[in-house]
């Protein structure tokens, strides 16, 4: 696992929102995920009511730029918000997604809906990996053409499985420098 | 992910494209959106797209009309139909008009993944295939025009080829007709950083001003009588390869000019066109005229001279570098022996001897077709001095003329015409009379051009 320079502050870049019943194991992992592969110290909300005002009832799902708009209202020290939801998401061209962000945004959404794994703990994995990948979105990060990079696109669960807890050289530099520029030479 | 791709989304909902503007903004594609038909037809205009992603219900213009009208425009446009109610009868009326997927609205991102990467690989395939076509062809027509490097001369500028290739500097090759200027300028490129790109030879005598002008900067549908379509110029197909402008001299100063501000500022625009086309080249030009001589007489401009000249090469004639000569016959023989099927195994000492002291006013391209001509009239094993007996060495300024004035007239006339491949000005030039003079001698000797 990819670990960055410890910072010796304690103030939190980023705050996890979980929004409706979301596993509080599957937060918390989350969150220590993007401490450590991201160097994003994080903070945990107090859960969020469901958002049932992003609910699309033609579609049975939940439309993730709602979502993202409603994060970004929500009053915090932090920069940047990343929601957890336990429903389905989907954006107006696609049918669904693991997760959304807006490229350099503020906020993120990723839901757990269809992350479920028999591997014990392979939820939570998937779900480290979707919220890091949204988080390097969130920082200004395309997707990566490498395959073994977390910011590589990935469509299915299996894909994700596939992807190592970490960045590319590359997209490691970067990241490193959006950090420098949002954390102030941190 | 490195896409080289331009996207246009059009689709009459805000949010569609707004999503899928996203979408493709992550993957590192270049994305604009219209929410209409004729507004898509406006940005194509200004800049075409590669891939165009099109909603199929859409107020006015609906997307199979618009397809129309982005294939009449664009041929090789890829075009993708969306719609949120799929039906078979539409499907199969786009794919016949050239759509190259059909898409339900949402999409499976899996399947929006797969399609873009399916377009992108088809897109790569066929402009590999183009250029490897076009390499074909090159190959197949230029496939004997190797170099031959056996003398000094010709060792040395090939030296200077391997030191000036890797450089994006301008080259201008000198030389008479029929070096091999091209032929120079086609090994420079294959030796440079552009051999990646392709190769585009402009030949500027052989076309009206007018004619150059669209050929090289291209044109817009209407923008003159003829123009039923939008083409690409030379400038634009040679971006990241090589222009070859032969026969430089004979460009007009008016187009110089024109020229001169393109070699400057690496962007231009079509005839009749608005668009700014940027376009990074490496220039090789060459001529046969004395340009310095040209700028005197105001018929050449300087700035346009030394901006085309940073480096120059200039070609010997064959007739200075006569132990290439046995080399290149040999090499053509060969070539023409496969061609016929002729069973014929090389020169004797006499032929070698009269293609040795012969003049070449027309050099290499005069040597090659004297030796596909004895082998056409060839009867033993060996090319003799009968085979050669029209070259009529009498007329080789190194030896004595014997026969009449009407003879060597005759004789000097038909020779310089095979040189400039029958074009009567560029004869009449090289003979140093005016061409009325030419084609009244023409006339009187009843001699048919080449």
């Amino acid at each position: 696992m990819a670990r960055n320079r410890l910072r010796t502050d304690q103030k939190a870049d980023i705050c996890i929102v979980p929004l409706g019943q979301v596993p509080s194991l599957a937060v918390s992992i989350v969150a220590a995920n993007i401490q450590t592969v991201v160097g994003l110290n994080s903070k945990i909300l107090p859960p969020f009511p469901n958002p049932e005002y992003a609910f699309v009832s033609l579609r049975g799902q939940y439309l993730a730029g709602k979502i993202l708009a409603a994060l970004e209202s929500v009053e915090n020290e932090t920069i940047l918000k990343l929601g957890l939801v336990q429903c389905d998401l989907c954006t107006p061209i696609l049918k669904f997604v693991f997760g959304n962000s807006q490229l350099g945004g503020k906020a993120a959404v990723v839901s757990l809906f269809r992350l479920g794994s028999d591997e014990p703990g392979g939820m939570y994995l998937r779900a480290a990996k979707i919220a890091i990948h949204e988080t390097g979105h969130m920082l200004g990060l395309g997707h990566c053409h490498v395959r073994d990079c977390l910011m590589a696109f990935s469509s299915t669960p299996e894909r994700v499985d596939s992807l190592p807890l970490r960045f590319c050289p590359a997209c490691k530099y970067e990241v490193a420098r959006c950090l420098r520029h949002y954390l102030g030479g941190v | 992910m490195g896409q080289s791709a331009r996207i246009l989304v059009v689709d009459d909902e805000e949010t569609i494209c707004e999503s899928l503007i996203e979408w493709f903004t992550m993957d590192g594609y270049e994305v604009g959106s219209a929410l209409s038909g004729p507004d898509a037809l406006e940005l194509a205009a200004d800049c075409p797209f590669d891939i165009y992603l099109v909603d199929v219900k859409m107020p006015g213009m609906d997307g199979v009309e618009l397809l129309s009208r982005i294939k009449e425009k664009q041929p090789d446009a890829m075009v993708v139909m969306m719609t949120a109610h799929g039906s078979i009868p539409t499907a199969v009326e786009t794919m016949k008009r050239g759509a190259v997927d059909y898409l339900c609205k949402p999409f499976d991102p899996n399947d929006l993944s797969i399609m873009m990467q399916r377009i992108l690989t088809q897109k790569s395939l066929r402009e590999e295939n183009i250029s490897l076509r076009e390499q074909l062809i090159e190959q197949q027509e230029g496939f004997y025009d190797v170099i031959i490097i056996y003398s000094e001369a010709m060792r040395k500028i090939f030296g200077t080829i391997e030191e000036v290739a890797r450089s994006s500097a301008p080259i201008l090759i000198t030389g008479e007709t029929g070096v091999g200027k091209e032929i120079v300028a086609k090994a420079i490129h294959h030796k440079s950083d552009c051999c990646g790109g392709p190769f585009l030879p402009v030949n500027c005598g052989s076309l009206a001003e007018s004619l150059l002008e669209s050929e090289l900067f291209g044109h817009e549908k209407g923008a003159f009588t003829g123009a039923v379509k939008a083409r690409r110029g030379r400038l634009e197909m040679a971006n990241r390869g090589t222009l070859f402008l032969d026969e430089v001299g004979e460009i007009s100063p008016r187009m110089q000019v024109s020229l001169l501000r393109v070699l400057e500022e690496k962007s231009f625009t079509r005839v009749g066109g608005s668009q700014s086309i940027n376009s990074d080249f490496r220039l090789i030009s060459a001529t046969h005229r004395d340009l310095p001589s040209m700028i005197r007489e105001g018929l050449f401009r300087e700035d346009f001279f030394y901006r085309i000249n940073v480096i120059t090469l200039h070609i010997p004639p064959l007739r200075e570098r006569s132990d290439d000569i046995p080399v290149l016959a040999d090499h053509f023989l060969k070539r023409y022996v496969q061609e016929t099927g002729k069973h014929l195994e090389g020169f004797t000492q006499r032929a070698l001897d009269i293609l040795a002291s012969y003049h070449w006013p027309g050099n290499i391209r005069e040597l090659r077709n004297v030796v596909e001509r004895a082998v056409v009239i060839a009867r033993g094993r060996l090319i003799g001095a009968e085979e050669l007996t029209f070259l009529n060495p009498r007329t080789d300024a190194a030896s004595p003329c014997i026969g009449s004035l009407r003879e060597l007239e005759i004789h000097h006339i038909r020779t310089a015409l095979d040189a400039c491949n029958g074009n009567i000005v560029r004869a009449s030039k090289q003979l140093g009379v005016d061409r009325t003079t030419l084609m009244r001698k023409i006339k009187r000797y009843n001699l048919v051009r080449a």
